[in-house]
């Protein structure tokens, strides 16, 4: 019970439903005015292609908080799919497919360990997917000797496409993006499994009863989450033509916050995949428009914690009231 | 007359999809015990909440000692003298009578606490407001609920600015000799002049203690009684229903015989003995036993939610494997669970999404959800049950709990279950809704399904099953026949205050 009251009045009313979307067009419009060049074709497709690979971290983050849980070691998989798509084709010379997949297998087999974790010793997510992430990051210290980059020089250029090529003239890694985005939404909100999933999410014990196999779906979202966090390094890998050990991590905290905007985006704060996307291009616009405007970089992460709490309470505000 | 001590006239509430209190009035006068009463679902926690200030009502107005509260918020409702008695103790186990008093409003001497005024300050007014001789320093988990409650009355009432009490559902943890003290303590707060809002489920009391009634039906006042009799609670149901429930159990219907299901020898290994039963098509064979006979476990596992040690299960001849709850639910086998709220539906979802949950691939092509035909499909199963609101969008954690509990059966009976086991499917559930949940077991016994139904009421199982099994302290002790039993020698059964052979010998 608390004694505050939803605030009230026309305009109130309109700033609770639209919310962020009015805070999004505000920060638009600044960024624009300031810098005309924010607007020019040519940023907006920066802002989509740098937020390529924080996208498609974000969705398999959706889906693990989809069932109620948290993935920490995303970063941990997105490294693994870069890793063992280096050492396939700089070790094994395997061609840019082979590379691909064994890097998707590499990220799977974080995503596997995990669910081994949750479902098998029903560790909570929190404390397994840590436990992945300090066991992952000392994985790639030892096998770097240290921590130093692999590089690959001769990469083939199928691969190196992947983050450089274009489609139709759009940037390849933001189609992948946009590829992976669209199959997500089919499946965590048109499918009969995303119907599965938000109920396991929402109230585990229900959804058991229900005759709903909650430890499948598990295994199954950790693996998927996994292997496409792989995806993610994959691309990271052809844009610099090396694996970089740790890097991953840099993605993690930024994929937390696009996804719990995207649920404070919804009408009954579910995670969703719009909601993530709005999230991460949110995210990528407010870097993309402080660095044209000659901040400090450093200024960049408070903003951005600002903004995710501001999220957060209109989402509260929102639901108080819509329910009085 | 005097004015009202509160005073609540036009209260509109609406919530998604649902209008919770449609200009409802309610008028309490100082030193009257008033009655609440209502169906599930009628706006009885509502019109608390409104009063609470915890809901802000579209329209209407609340008066307290004369004067108009606009917005009523929890902070000035409380500064008026308004003071509610929640339903949960919120009481710490390890704190004294004295802490838990005073607990946010302790008193202070100059330096740090005045213990021992606050604890003479604890013991007087208990002693003397709500009749109950209670040391201060006893532990809050050494005490009877009846004294907890009382506890919890003292705190919210030891300031002496009280002039409104809402009791909700004060009595229903209670044993029923525990009831007499509460309602004497509240007999007490009445002759000091405090207005009393009684809200309760329990007839039997409301007509025992309060001087006039207020009944609600779908968030409308329908009536104001003075001076109930037992002789007029049967208008204070037709009041609250909006019909005459002239008999809550169906006609039992004669029985087909199949083999059905035969249970031999389950066990979870700890909780119960093994134990056989065997349930025929058609029959509805009830489980009585008080908490902690092993009642509880044995659904569970026959569920597949708790791990059997042992035993096996069959359906006309067949074994089921079940292991798990999904593997029940694909073998037919299908549970209203007893916690409906935490296990029988996804509180959040809407009616659509929890009734389609086990149906989810009759209304997908390759996987992906056709909304329309589950929108469909629900809408006809919120017909057929009379769900209400009849809103396939409504979200089930504001449905009563006789609609949820029909959300829950709407969910199996799309399936081609052919067995039920229904755990407490009445508990929480209002007089109306529970002569329909009775309707529709039957039904489905007339339609061959096998029903297990596991009960703390006796009245429910001897008025619905045909056989009961009666299990005490872990083990199944036995069966009575419905027909040649009484309730009370149910409850000698249960209680093992007769054994089954004296039943049987007396019947």
């Amino acid at each position: 019970m608390s004694s505050t009251s939803a605030p009230s009045g026309p305009f109130a009313n309109i700033f609770l439903r639209f919310g962020f979307l009015i805070v999004f067009a505000a920060f638009f419009a600044l960024f624009a005015v300031w810098n005309p060049v924010f607007v020019q074709g040519g940023n907006l497709m920066n802002i989509v292609e740098g937020s390529a690979v924080l996208m498609i971290v974000a969705l398999g983050m959706t889906l693990i908080v989809a069932t109620g849980g948290i993935d920490l070691s995303i970063g941990i998989a997105l490294d693994f799919g870069a890793a063992f798509a280096v050492v396939a084709m700089k070790t094994y010379g395997l061609d840019w497919f082979g590379a691909a997949c064994a890097g998707i297998i590499g990220g799977s087999l974080v995503g596997l360990f995990n669910a081994a974790l949750v479902v098998g010793l029903r560790i909570s997510p929190f404390l397994a997917t840590l436990s992945t992430f300090f066991i992952g990051s000392s994985v790639q210290r030892i096998f770097t000797n240290g921590g130093g980059p692999i590089s690959h020089r001769r990469m083939p250029e199928e691969f190196r496409n992947l983050a450089l090529g274009q489609i139709a003239g759009i940037p390849t890694e933001a189609v992948i993006a946009f590829v992976l985005a669209v199959l997500y939404f089919l499946v965590l909100e048109r499918s009969i499994w995303g119907r599965r999933i938000h109920a396991m999410g929402m109230q585990r014990s229900a959804a058991v009863v229900a005759g709903i196999r909650v430890n499948r779906i598990l295994l199954l979202c950790f693996v998927l989450a996994s292997a496409t966090c792989a995806v993610g390094g994959l691309i990271a890998a052809a844009n610099i033509r090396m694996f970089t050990p740790l890097s991953g991590f840099s993605y993690l905290l930024d994929a937390i916050a696009a996804v719990f905007i995207g649920a404070a985006l919804h009408p009954r704060g579910r995670p969703n995949i719009p909601g993530t996307v709005i999230g991460v291009l949110f995210l990528g616009m407010v870097a993309n428009g402080l660095n044209l405007m000659g901040l400090n970089f450093n200024t960049k992460d408070a903003l951005q914690g600002i903004i995710l709490l501001s999220a957060l309470a209109l989402a509260v505000a929102q639901r108080k009231a819509r329910n009085g | 007359m005097g004015h009202a001590a509160f005073r609540l006239s036009g209260i509109v509430k609406d919530f998604p999809g649902v209008r919770a209190l449609d200009h409802a009035s309610l008028e309490v006068m100082p030193g009257e015990v008033h009655g609440l009463v209502g169906e599930n679902g009628a706006g009885k926690s509502t019109v608390i909440k409104v009063l609470a200030g915890v809901y802000q009502p579209e329209a209407g107005q609340i008066e307290v000692d004369g004067q108009r509260l606009s917005p009523a918020t929890p902070l000035s409702v409380h500064a008026v003298g308004v003071r509610f008695i929640h339903q949960e103790l919120h009481l710490v186990p390890h704190f004294t009578v004295t802490e838990s008093v005073f607990m946010g409003q302790e008193r202070t001497a100059r330096l740090g606490l005045a213990k021992r005024e606050m604890r003479r300050a604890a013991e007087a007014f208990l002693r003397d407001a709500l009749g109950l001789d209670l040391p201060g320093n006893r532990l809050i988990r050494d005490l009877g609920t009846a004294e907890r409650k009382l506890v919890q009355v003292a705190r919210a009432l030891i300031d002496g600015e009280a002039k409104v009490v809402v009791f909700d559902e004060p009595t229903a943890p209670l044993a029923s000799n525990e009831v007499d003290i509460v309602m004497e303590a509240i007999a007490r707060l009445k002759a000091q002049g405090i207005a009393i809002l009684y809200v309760s489920h329990y007839l039997s009391e409301i007509t025992e203690i309060c001087d006039r009634v207020t009944v609600f039906r779908q968030g409308e006042t329908v009536g104001v009684f003075d001076t109930i009799t037992d002789a007029s609670a049967g208008d204070l149901v037709f009041a609250m229903v909006g019909r005459n429930i002239t008999d809550m159990f169906p006609p039992k219907g004669s029985r087909a015989t199949g083999r059905g299901l035969e249970i031999s020898g389950l066990t979870d290994g700890a909780k119960f003995a093994p134990l056989s039963l065997s349930v025929g098509e058609g029959e509805i064979v009830g489980i009585a036993g008080l908490i902690g006979s092993g009642r509880e476990e044995f659904v569970d596992t026959l569920y597949g939610l708790r791990r059997k040690t042992s035993g096996h299960v069959t359906f006309d001849g067949s074994p089921l494997h079940i292991a798990t709850a999904a593997q029940a639910v694909k073998a037919g086998l299908v549970l209203v669970p007893r916690d409906r709220r935490h296990d029988g539906l996804v509180l959040p979802m809407t009616v659509t999404e929890n009734a389609t949950l086990a149906t989810l691939e009759d209304n997908a092509t390759a996987g992906i959800e056709n909304r329309k035909a589950a929108r469909t499909a629900t809408e006809a199963q919120i017909q057929a049950l009379d769900i209400r609101p009849p809103n396939p969008d409504a979200v089930t954690r504001l449905l009563s709990g006789g609609n949820q509990q029909k959300v829950v059966l709407a969910r199996w009976l799309a399936t081609s279950a052919r067995i039920f086991i229904f755990d407490e499917p009445t508990v929480g559930v209002d007089v109306g809704a529970k002569a329909e949940i009775y309707q529709l077991i039957e039904d489905l016994a007339a339609k061959g399904a096998c029903i297990i139904l596991s009960s703390s009421d006796p009245v429910e199982l001897q008025g619905v099953c045909d056989r009961i099994a009666v299990m005490t302290r872990g083990a199944l002790v036995g069966e009575l026949n419905a027909g040649e039993i009484t309730v009370d020698d149910l409850v000698a059964a249960t209680t093992g205050a007769a054994s089954l052979a004296e039943i049987r010998d007396a019947g």
